[in-house]
């Protein structure tokens, strides 16, 4: 237990580095935060001023706050991943990996967790300076403080999602159109691009019964003033069940390399 | 040994092969493309499991005990990184420390040493992307020693290197090999890395093994054809010296000032061919050589199986 703590911090350090140490990739990550976010930004703030203010119950601040977090929450995340883990699977590097004493799903996960924490780190600043310049001060700074660890336990969500939908790559050589399917729930389900509460209601109930929404939806919801702290049990539990699923799927596939011939 | 294909045909990647290695040795193990080499060291290195046989690997066996094995082993297959573009190679022996399970103070004392023998100390501390391929070369050596592995499995380890770059990643496999008495096996398609590195070579093809010896027996005893290699004094010997190609001697090749001719010792003897050399020639140079490793190993991969 102790080794693999070691193990998940280490790793977690090194993926912290890899972001911080490249300074292209940290003006690049918070000009892109920054751009799609001024956009979404201006057009539910234009949408709200047509509806008096607002939009199913969100102020055009609130909106503002809501794309700040949802944005951080999908931008922080490492892109094309499940791609990145087909590539993987297809040339032989989870067989390398393989071959350490070390769970391949524990060292991956912790890497890339702690180069998204130095992603998100990069997108909350910018967030926060950006909401507090065109939207002003947060509804609820209560609610707002959940939001900082909602944000986190979106992104563990994700990542680890990202896991159970790249480990049908053991099985499927291409695992392109997965990640594109992937990218698009979460825009629509997940709440990133709009809240929920804009979705036709059965649509909107789909969605909060799926794990999207804890991967962007429920930090945004925070962030723009609903002090609601059970929607953070909604996340844990989702990381529990995606995370388990995640394990064993990838397991499987590695057993699945383990009985091939190359 | 055999494996399973995606459709459960059964494909004979492996078969038959039987071999032992012991502590210490330096052993190529080649082969042609597709002839089963990394096939046997995915089975010996516990990340492939065959359909019937048995190995075992320092008391284990490689897909039953796969965990433990990989404590023991150090791998370095190709192309394939153990560090990361963005990083410093130590932030990366760092991680590879906690993987294995290495204290601090046992972690600072590998990478000392491994970087004294591989001459690497001062690459350590920059990007791996900054590194040319032999420099990352030394580095990648350092991550996969790093655990002091009993074993060393190089899959064409100098791939891409230059030839200065190459000698010197040689040098510095025999070198560990001796100071740590690391058990290294090796596979290359570079005939050089062969004979600089092994002591002995064992050839796979077809999935099944054709030749086991060592390297220096693999050119004298395996060879029934010398080489004479005349440089001439007059090109106009150089005609008279081709039309000796006939029965048991053939032109490797020639030019107007050598012509190199390969002799089957088992049709003619070397001192007859001599002496029709210089009945036919002025030669000015005049020398009897194996033919190059390269060529022998070809031949090898080309006997009927």
């Amino acid at each position: 237990m102790i080794h693999a703590r070691t193990v998940a911090q280490r790793a977690a350090a090194a993926g912290l580095s890899r972001i911080w140490s490249n300074t292209g990739t940290v003006v690049f990550t918070a000009a892109f935060y920054l751009m799609v976010t001024a956009v979404l930004a201006a057009l539910w703030s234009a949408a709200a001023a047509v509806n008096d203010g607002h939009i199913v119950g969100y102020s055009a601040s609130a909106l503002i706050w809501y794309i700040a977090a949802s944005e951080a929450a999908t931008i922080a995340l490492p892109q094309r991943l499940i791609e990145e883990i087909g590539q993987d699977v297809k040339g032989g590097a989870i067989e390398i990996e393989m071959l350490r004493p070390a769970s391949v799903l524990l060292v991956r996960l912790s890497t890339q967790f702690g180069a998204m924490i130095a992603r998100l780190s990069i997108c909350a600043a910018c967030g926060v300076v950006f909401s507090l310049i065109f939207a002003g001060r947060p509804g609820d700074f209560r609610a707002l403080a959940l939001a900082g660890p909602a944000v986190v336990l979106a992104l563990v969500l994700s990542l680890v999602a990202q896991h159970l939908f790249a480990a049908i790559s053991f099985w499927m050589r291409d695992a392109t159109a997965t990640w594109f399917l992937y990218q698009k729930l979460i825009f629509v389900l997940g709440g990133m691009l709009l809240p929920l509460e804009v979705l036709p209601q059965t649509m909107e109930t789909i969605a909060r019964w799926l794990p999207f929404s804890a991967m962007a939806y429920i930090p945004a919801r925070l962030a723009s003033g609903h002090f609601e702290p059970h929607l953070l049990l909604i996340q844990l539990g989702w990381i529990a069940a995606i995370g388990a699923a995640a394990t064993i799927t990838f397991n499987a596939g590695q057993r699945r390399l383990l009985e091939a011939v190359s | 040994m055999t494996g399973r294909k995606k459709n459960r045909s059964i494909v004979e990647a492996v078969k038959g092969v039987s071999f032992e290695v012991a502590s210490g040795e330096r052993l190529a193990f080649i082969g042609p493309n597709g002839a089963g080499k990394s096939t046997s060291i995915k089975m010996l290195t516990g990340i492939l499991h065959p359909t019937s046989g048995a190995a075992s690997v320092l008391g284990l066996t490689p897909w039953e005990d796969r965990k433990a094995l990989v404590r023991e082993i150090g791998t370095l297959f190709g192309q394939r990184s153990l560090l990361w573009e963005e990083l410093t190679p130590r932030a990366a022996y760092r991680m590879l420390a906690a993987i294995f399970g290495l204290s601090d103070a046992d972690e600072a004392r590998r990478v000392s040493e491994l970087g004294e023998v591989l001459g690497a100390t001062d690459l350590y501390d920059q990007p791996v992307r900054t590194l040319s391929l032999g420099q990352r070369m030394r580095c990648e050596l350092t991550a996969c020693m790093l655990h002091e592995p009993r074993i060393l499995f190089l899959d064409e380890p100098t791939i891409g290197l230059d030839l200065l770059a190459k000698q010197r990643f040689r040098e510095m496999l025999v070198t560990l090999n001796e100071e740590s008495g690391t058990t290294v096996f090796l596979t290359s398609h570079d005939v050089a890395d062969i004979e600089h590195v092994a002591s002995r070579a064992i050839v796979v093809n077809h999935g099944e093994i054709i030749y086991d010896d060592s390297v220096s027996a693999m050119r004298t005893s395996l060879l029934a054809t010398k080489r004479i290699e005349i440089g001439l004094e007059r090109p106009g010997d150089h005609d008279a010296l081709v039309a000796l190609a006939g029965s048991g001697v053939t032109v490797a090749n020639s030019s107007a000032s050598l012509v190199r001719l390969d002799v089957d010792t088992s049709v003619r003897t070397i001192r007859d061919v001599l002496n029709e050399v210089l009945a036919a020639a002025s030669a000015a140079d005049l020398s009897v050589v194996d033919p190059p490793l390269e060529q022998v190993i070809a031949d090898i991969y080309e006997a009927p199986v």
